[in-house]
């Protein structure tokens, strides 16, 4: 009898052993990820601080002075004030005429049965097959042609025709859910189409609007490969062109570029943190439906 | 809706911004591309039509096949690591555990950076002289593997594919785990009373009900790991001896640095029907219809 109670009683502490063990090797793995994944960033961002000497030295601590002489160098140097003038300027106005435009094109798409609809839908659709480096040379030779190389508004091109297909898949998938008699009592109303959407469908899309606008506006804030082919005027980069450019003829002044880089890391890593839950569903109920 | 003559004027009127800007900018230059291919030009002077002679030439080229294989290693790199690595992470915090946000935050964090950045940072972790990978090999005792990294053609392709699945470990992450959140809860409990063990439920239920995800995650893995470009360009640009070369960086070279927009364009041919075939007999192969 006493022997049972006590097989009994080891049982339970074993499992609860076995419990904590499981415990602590999924949060030592959890926690190696996340280090894994940030620890780049924060080694950068701590080496920004220190002198040309004391990084050679001291990688892995914290500086024994916070220099700010790094920070000045590289936003001189790399130009940032203007870097992310211009980052911005296109970044936002790319973003609101392809929402703006794509929205447009999504309700219709969505809401009106027409004989082109399906067609129109794929066609647009299709984009999304596009690989945009098999566009490189003709997108140049356009633009060129157009007179429209090296000018402040030269990327909002690509940068919205590119970026409508999955803008318009996900608020097409979204406003084809509204109920159907939504436009009846409008128009009962007297509210006309263009009424309908701006008054209606606009604000009940709203979480979708959300989801594509900071899609947009991640992807034209990281943008590389156009404004490398289609700018080259120091004064109309954009900051990733920018930089590139900036860590290839600086290459030795290590505090500089970690300076530089870490600074054009804020606004986004900003961005994102404030956003971040918005982010995530739209990533995954965009990426997952795909 | 119903239409009406003001209808269809509307619907002009509404489609017709996106679908110019769209297709003269996104269309036009795809189907250009196919031009281009079949000419010889310089970009400059006039163009000599000379029919498949580029694609010829293309497939006797062998710094061509060498991106390609590249490229292929690229893919596999990523199908083969972002997957099973966020997958694995995904169902490790799919459990009642405190932290979750945290995690997720920092998971998808780098999948939000530029790949400018990205590639400079990690440019300056390979660092031959003082980069924190050497450094940390140093100050473990094991100086005797640091490398010249990204400087050796030995070493370049394996340092740029950690970059790459770093990269975009997040992406297929937040998949998965949105994925997980939706699989019912009884379904898991029912298992569970049956007495089935933690890793029998997750192989014989949690995995194949979250299958489309990951047949997702997959397609766009390919797909993605095909558009390789920033990154090498930044870190590398192809070098040393075209060892980190991928397909898009050829093209470029080839277009604007030799000034071949013809044969460069024959590459970006090639790039747009690789993809598509690709993606088309992995769509096939999983039973996936991609739009």
């Amino acid at each position: 009898m006493e022997s049972i109670v006590t097989t009994k009683n080891n049982r339970r502490t074993n499992g609860k052993l076995k419990k904590r063990l499981s415990r602590i090797i999924i949060y030592t793995l959890l926690g190696l990820f996340a280090i894994v994944n940030v620890y780049p960033i924060i080694w950068m961002a701590i080496n920004s601080f220190k002198s040309e000497q004391e990084f050679t030295v001291n990688q892995f601590g914290f500086p024994n002075e916070f220099i700010l002489e790094n920070y000045a160098n590289a936003w001189e140097i790399a130009n940032l004030g203007v870097l992310f003038k211009n980052s911005i300027f296109v970044c936002v106005t790319a973003t609101l005429v392809t929402v703006i435009i794509g929205a447009l094109a999504s309700y219709f798409l969505a809401r009106f049965k027409f004989r082109f609809n399906k067609i129109m839908y794929t066609f647009f659709i299709f984009g999304l097959l596009i690989p945009i480096h098999a566009t490189l040379v003709p997108m140049f030779i356009l633009m060129k042609n157009l007179g429209l190389l090296n000018t402040e508004i030269t990327l909002l091109f690509p940068y919205v025709a590119f970026h409508l297909p999955i803008t318009i898949f996900i608020l097409t998938s979204f406003m084809k859910a509204f109920p159907k008699d939504i436009e009846e009592s409008a128009i009962m109303d007297g509210a006309g189409i263009f009424r309908i959407f701006w008054s209606i469908i606009l604000p009940m899309s709203r979480p979708a609007i959300a989801t594509v606008v900071i899609l947009n506006f991640i992807y034209n804030w990281n943008e590389f490969s156009f404004a490398l082919v289609l700018i080259n005027d120091p004064a109309l980069q954009t900051l990733p062109l920018g930089l590139a450019n900036f860590a290839g003829q600086f290459t030795t002044n290590y505090g500089a570029q970690m300076a530089g880089l870490t600074m054009s890391l804020v606004p986004i890593v900003i961005f994102y943190l404030f956003l971040e839950k918005e982010i995530v569903n739209g990533m995954t109920s965009g990426a997952v439906k795909g | 809706m119903q239409l009406t003559r003001k209808s269809k004027a509307a619907i002009i009127i509404g489609l017709l911004p996106a679908f110019l800007i769209y297709a003269v900018f996104a269309i036009y230059p795809i189907l250009q591309s196919f031009y281009y291919s079949l000419m010889e030009w310089d970009g400059f002077t006039d163009m000599t039509f000379i029919g498949l002679d580029n694609f010829r030439n293309l497939f006797e080229d062998p710094l061509f096949w060498n991106s390609v294989k590249n490229n292929l290693y690229v893919v596999i790199a990523s199908v083969l690591g972002q997957v099973p690595i966020a997958l694995f992470f995904a169902l490790l915090l799919n459990r009642k555990i405190k932290g979750v946000k945290f995690f997720r935050t920092v998971g998808f964090l780098p999948v939000v950076l530029s790949t400018v950045v990205i590639s400079l940072t990690w440019s300056l972790i390979y660092n031959s002289q003082n980069g924190m990978l050497n450094e940390f090999l140093r100050n473990i005792g094991l100086g005797f593997m640091a490398q010249n990294w990204l400087g050796d053609t030995k070493w370049v392709m394996i340092a740029v594919l950690v970059t790459v699945v770093w990269q975009f470990v997040g992406l297929y992450f937040i998949i998965f785990l949105a994925a997980l959140q939706n699989v019912p809860t009884e379904v898991l409990e029912a298992a569970k009373m049956d007495g089935a063990s933690e890793w029998m439920t997750t192989f014989k239920i949690t995995i194949p009900m979250i299958w489309d995800s990951i047949i997702v995650a997959v397609i766009l893995c390919i797909s993605g790991s095909l558009k390789t470009f920033d990154l090498i360009y930044v870190m590398t640009n192809g070098g040393p001896a075209h060892s980190s070369d991928v397909m898009a960086l050829y093209m470029f070279h080839e277009t604007f640095n030799n000034l071949q927009y013809g044969y460069g364009s024959a590459v970006s041919v090639f790039i747009f029907f690789f993809s598509l075939i690709l993606i088309f007999i992995v769509t096939k192969l999983l039973g996936k219809k991609m739009i």
